[in-house]
């Protein structure tokens, strides 16, 4: 073993930039289901350009129609013609939000519990970082996560348009219908930060956050089909979110994307007052 | 704060989880440039106690200041000067020790000046993920951890725990380096020999309250010392049980064996009375002390007399 003594001039500590090191590292730690949001968003918009062709020909207005399958895309479609209208269907329907939104809340419910698991975060509170800094750190690098995963469906889309002939995208309208998706995107990270700043370990926290995405998408489904039910679908998240609207009609109820910023807001903020107040645990 | 003052003060500290009270009002201070042991056995509530000071979690009741600064209030700016290294090391195995020294460096804000000499003097490898590391070597990482930003006052819970007995011995007279340097340093621990050795003064904690605060060498001096003496005549064992300062005495073929706690004139006196063959005298281990400190009230009260 190694002997040596600890040098008797030993300089004053220069300070270091921090970088938003926190960030970083929240963004790394969720690396394996971000990487799985960025294929399935980049493998559904390109499969649609594959099957658009042979889709193109089939006579499915009549399915498309149909009260069972509107709940499941979460619009209803009577008539089915175009490009557009296949990725409405295919990616920005409220399959959209179920897939990528669970990513999402998947990553924001573990974004603590895993530091708390791993070890990191008694560590990393001993030093000079506040609870604030730490959980909206960690917050921001959820969000980075969810506009990498907008980004990349964006760009497979943008590639789309060199395999189909005559795409018929609106440019203008598909970013607007981006956005919406990113207010859903939006709630569901501020919802995962929530569960992940009182719960523990990392799995419930991200399998609760997702159960919920999960549930509202079925009260969407349901909610449509009898007026008895209307209820459900106004408390489900993804009736605030219809991205086929503003992407395949063109229209969009403007403060509909406004009540899942304020939903994911109003949960973003109660998680970090939790974090603020809460004695943390060794494990 | 003054260089005069403490620069730990722990005043009246509780801490309750529901009905379970951890801590029970404990106060305590730790000097300037001294190693002060905090020893208990599991559940006593040290680590809670620690806890508090790094205001991970918040006390019930009480106050605890670190270089004059609020450890609940001022808690940014106290730690800037704090190194923490918890009783065991959990860190994401897929990150290397490198990667995790530069993670942690970046959050204190400061290049690790220790960083080299550390990593030479405990031998820690640095390049290789976390996941395939031994506790031990997760502890050493622990150790970088904690010093290498050069920290005014380090926290310590249960640093040794894991170190093989040469470790222990490099990380103790580290400890008494970064003494001289003028460091304080506030160490749990379950480990009375490495306490023994490097600590100025210890205190004990049982079932959440404090049962002594005290000097190394005033806790030696009550653990006396332990004779054996082989006697060429018959001595009666009641003769050895009056003497002054003799307690606990024992008899096994021709010897006697007793502990002798403060002068040892009035047991060399009543010795020379009788034909000694053999005596044997050494210093009973703090151990034994501690151990005495960790049972019931009734003993611990005895032994602090």
């Amino acid at each position: 073993m190694a002997t040596t003594t600890i040098a008797k001039s030993i300089p004053v500590p220069k300070k270091r930039a921090e970088a938003l090191a926190v960030m970083v590292r929240a963004i790394i730690n969720a690396r394996t289901p971000l990487s799985i949001g960025i294929f399935y968003g980049a493998l559904i918009a390109l499969l649609v350009a594959a099957i658009y062709p042979a889709l193109s020909q089939a006579n499915v207005g009549t399915y498309l129609s149909s009260g069972i399958i509107s709940g499941l895309i979460g619009a209803h479609l009577t008539n089915f013609s175009g490009f557009t209208t296949i990725l409405g269907i295919e990616l920005y329907s409220a399959f959209y939000g179920l897939l990528f939104g669970g990513i999402l809340a998947w990553i924001a419910g573990g974004s603590i519990p895993v530091t708390i698991e791993n070890g990191t975060l008694d560590l990393a509170l001993s030093r000079p970082i506040s609870r604030t800094r730490y959980y909206l750190e960690s917050y921001l690098g959820v969000l980075i996560c969810g506009a990498i995963i907008g980004l990349v469906t964006v760009l497979a889309v943008w590639i789309d348009t060199f395999l189909v002939k005559n795409a018929d995208i609106n440019w203008q309208w598909l970013w607007i219908t981006q956005l919406v998706q990113w207010a859903f995107m939006f709630f569901a990270a501020g919802l995962g930060m929530l569960l992940g700043s009182f719960i523990n370990a990392s799995r419930t926290a991200q399998g609760t956050a997702l159960g919920i995405i999960a549930l509202g998408y079925l009260m969407n489904a349901f909610g449509g089909l009898a007026d008895q039910l209307k209820w459900l679908l106004k408390a489900s998240p993804f009736y605030y979110a219809p991205a086929i609207d503003p992407l395949v009609f063109h229209q969009l109820t403007w403060w509909y994307p406004l009540v899942l910023v304020i939903a994911g807001l109003v949960c973003g903020i109660a998680g970090l007052v939790v974090f603020i107040k809460r004695d943390l645990p060794t494990t | 704060m003054t260089t005069q003052e403490p620069v730990i003060v722990i005043d009246k500290l509780q801490k309750s989880y529901g009905k379970v009270q951890a801590v029970r009002g404990i106060s305590m201070s730790v000097e300037r440039g001294e190693i002060f042991g905090f020893l208990g056995p599991n559940g006593a509530g040290k680590t809670t106690t620690i806890r508090c000071m790094l205001d991970v979690i918040r006390p019930s009741a009480g106050t605890i200041r670190v270089l004059g600064m609020d450890a609940q209030r001022d808690t940014l700016a106290l730690h800037q000067h704090i190194g923490y290294i918890p009783g065991d090391v959990r860190l994401p195995g897929q990150m290397t020790g490198k990667q995790i020294i530069n993670y942690f460096s970046r959050l204190q804000g400061r290049q690790p000046v220790l960083l080299d000499d550390l990593v030479a003097r405990f031998d820690v490898e640095i390049k290789r993920p976390m996941k395939g590391y031994s506790k031990g070597m997760r502890q050493k990482i622990g150790i970088v951890l904690g010093f290498m930003c050069d920290p005014d006052v380090l926290i310590l819970d249960e640093p040794s725990s894991g170190l093989d007995p040469l470790l222990q011995r490099t990380f103790n007279e580290f400890l008494l380096e970064e003494q001289a340097r003028g460091k304080t340093i506030f160490m749990s621990s379950h480990i009375m020999s490495d306490v023994e050795k490097v600590c100025q003064r210890v205190a004990v904690i049982r079932q959440g309250e404090l049962v002594t605060v005290e000097e190394v060498e005033k806790l030696r001096e009550k653990a006396g010392q332990r004779v054996t003496v082989e006697f060429g005549d018959t001595v009666a064992q009641e003769e050895l049980a009056r003497i002054p300062g003799v307690s606990t005495v024992s008899k096994s073929n021709s010897s006697y064996h007793f502990s002798v706690s403060g002068n040892m004139d009035p047991l060399i006196k009543a010795l020379s009375r009788h034909e000694v063959v053999r005596l044997q005298a050494e210093e009973a281990p703090l151990e034994e002390v501690f151990l005495k400190f960790y049972e019931e009230p009734e003993k611990a009260t005895t032994v602090a007399q």
